[in-house]
């Protein structure tokens, strides 16, 4: 019998145990959190002062028959294949999936822990998006700055979406009028993949909202609120929406050459196996693929490692499948993979339907009893085949 | 993907297969990791890079020293001027 080990207690991870029942695997999952968070509603607890359905307990969640544990992973050893936790136990495994995810680290610039602290962001936790909603509710009229601080950023379309939503309430609440909102980016554009920019652009321009490009943010001072850039610029605020850096989980890895200097796993584009090891796999944001940091993709690799520890051949395309909200009733997807550039999706209700259809499904999605329904969405959008009928204008 | 080639003050930066957000991301990325007099390579697949590190170089009032779209790849050579 095969002992497969998962660590992590996300979307990857769960949605894997589902794929992985099988009478010649042993499945041992470690999570560090019984509860399950699901991170994008968190956008929509700061900007629209929702409680929907936010967590649910892991164990109603995962699969029968897995032996789940929660356990903080401190240390994975791929030489000697065995995963050590916080407790101090190991755990021996034949095969390894991380699914650990990443978290934020607002300490790695300087004053932004205490911004952070002080006004919430929509990327960590529950309760950061709640002190951030409570700020945009006290909020009288000002300076907004909102964006990332840095490059990598988990669910790219996120800061657009923060900052469309954020103009939305403002104008529900009389308060837009008052208020100047600023779009900073590291990006050379409002959205890094130019077709989605040439959408996006003008309806930020169109809501009044001002974009400062290629501003990677340096420091930040809470008492002058101000933000400075490397580049040197800086922006004044009343109220800062500032998305902090993103790095691995705080694990220690024997070799330490397979992260990188986010902490990401380093894993081979296709097959998902951590560089240098057969029998190791990183799925989801855990690793350094280059491609979005979203959901869609931990799924799809859960797919593609799931057949591979059932002895089948397969390989992942670098999918990616993010809807954005637009914030007026329209969405939109940024849809793209490895060999096929994003290109450009026209925003309509149909798509901010399907959205917000995605994510009342998340928890039933999570158990795989709608992967047919997904293949088939995932074969009429794939964007090779579109691809194939449609040659790109540009990148 | 960020790889030291050895010699001192000179990465370089494949971002080969890299669409979206693209190889933007990793320049910038290795733009916060350097200093002045470094030497940043980039070798993209997207062809939209090209113009973007034209810009980006603009913007940040770095040095591109160079850009060539091959056969396989995109390089552009920076030299890291302010940081």
């Amino acid at each position: 019998m095969t002992r497969v080990l998962l660590i992590g207690g996300g979307s990857g991870a769960t949605m894997l145990s589902h794929k992985l029942q099988r009478r010649h695997l042993k499945v041992t999952m470690l999570t560090a959190s019984m509860e399950h968070l699901f991170q994008p509603a968190l956008l929509y607890v700061a900007f629209a002062q929702s409680s929907a359905d936010v967590t649910r307990d892991e164990r109603q969640l995962v699969a029968r028959g897995i032996n789940l544990i929660e356990e903080t992973v401190t240390g994975v050893n791929l030489i000697d294949r065995e995963v050590t936790g916080g407790s101090g136990k190991t755990y021996p495994y034949d095969s390894l999936v991380v699914a650990t995810g990443v978290g934020t680290d607002p300490a790695q610039i300087p004053g932004l822990l205490e911004t952070t602290a002080r006004y919430g962001d929509y990327h960590s936790t529950i309760a950061q998006a709640r002190k951030l909603g409570n700020a945009l509710s006290n909020f009288r009229g000002g300076t907004i700055a909102l964006g990332q601080s840095t490059p990598i950023c988990k669910c790219p379309p996120s800061p657009v979406e923060g900052v469309l939503l954020a103009d939305r309430l403002l104008r529900r609440r009389g308060l837009r009028d008052k208020t100047r909102i600023i779009f900073f980016t590291p990006y050379p554009r409002a959205y890094p993949a130019a077709p989605m920019n040439d959408i996006i652009e003008p309806i930020l321009k169109d809501r009044g909202i001002e974009v400062v490009t290629m501003f990677d943010v340096d420091r930040v001072d809470p008492q002058g609120q101000t933000i400075f850039s490397i580049e040197g610029e800086r922006i004044d605020y009343d109220l800062p929406i500032i998305i902090p850096p993103f790095m691995g989980a705080a694990i220690d890895y024997r070799p330490s050459e397979v992260l990188d200097q986010s902490r990401f796993v380093k894993a081979d584009k296709a097959s998902l196996k951590i560089i240098g090891f057969e029998d190791a796999f990183a799925i989801g944001d855990a690793n350094n693929l280059p491609t979005s940091k979203a959901g869609v993709g931990a799924h799809l690799e859960a797919n593609v490692v799931a057949r591979q520890l059932r002895g089948k051949s397969a390989s992942f395309n670098g999918r990616t499948n993010c809807p954005v909200d637009l914030g007026d009733g329209r969405g939109t997807f940024v849809i793209g993979s490895y060999t096929s550039p994003v290109r450009r999706y026209p925003p309509s209700r149909i798509n901010l339907l399907m959205k917000m259809i995605m994510e009342r499904i998340y928890w039933v999605s999570l158990r795989g009893a709608l992967e047919p329904v997904f293949s088939i969405y995932f074969m009429l959008t794939d964007p090779d085949r579109i691809s194939r009928r449609r040659p790109p204008k540009r990148s | 993907m960020v790889m030291p080639t050895g010699v001192p003050n000179r990465t370089v930066v494949d971002s080969r297969g890299s669409a979206c957000p693209g190889p933007i991301t990793d320049l910038s990325m290795a733009y916060r990791r350097s200093r002045a007099g470094d030497v940043i390579e980039v070798w993209a697949t997207d062809p939209g890079f090209r113009e973007d590190v034209k810009a980006w170089a603009t913007k940040t009032g770095n040095q591109l020293v160079s850009v060539e779209e091959g056969p396989e790849k995109i390089v552009a050579v920076l030299r890291i001027l302010r940081r």
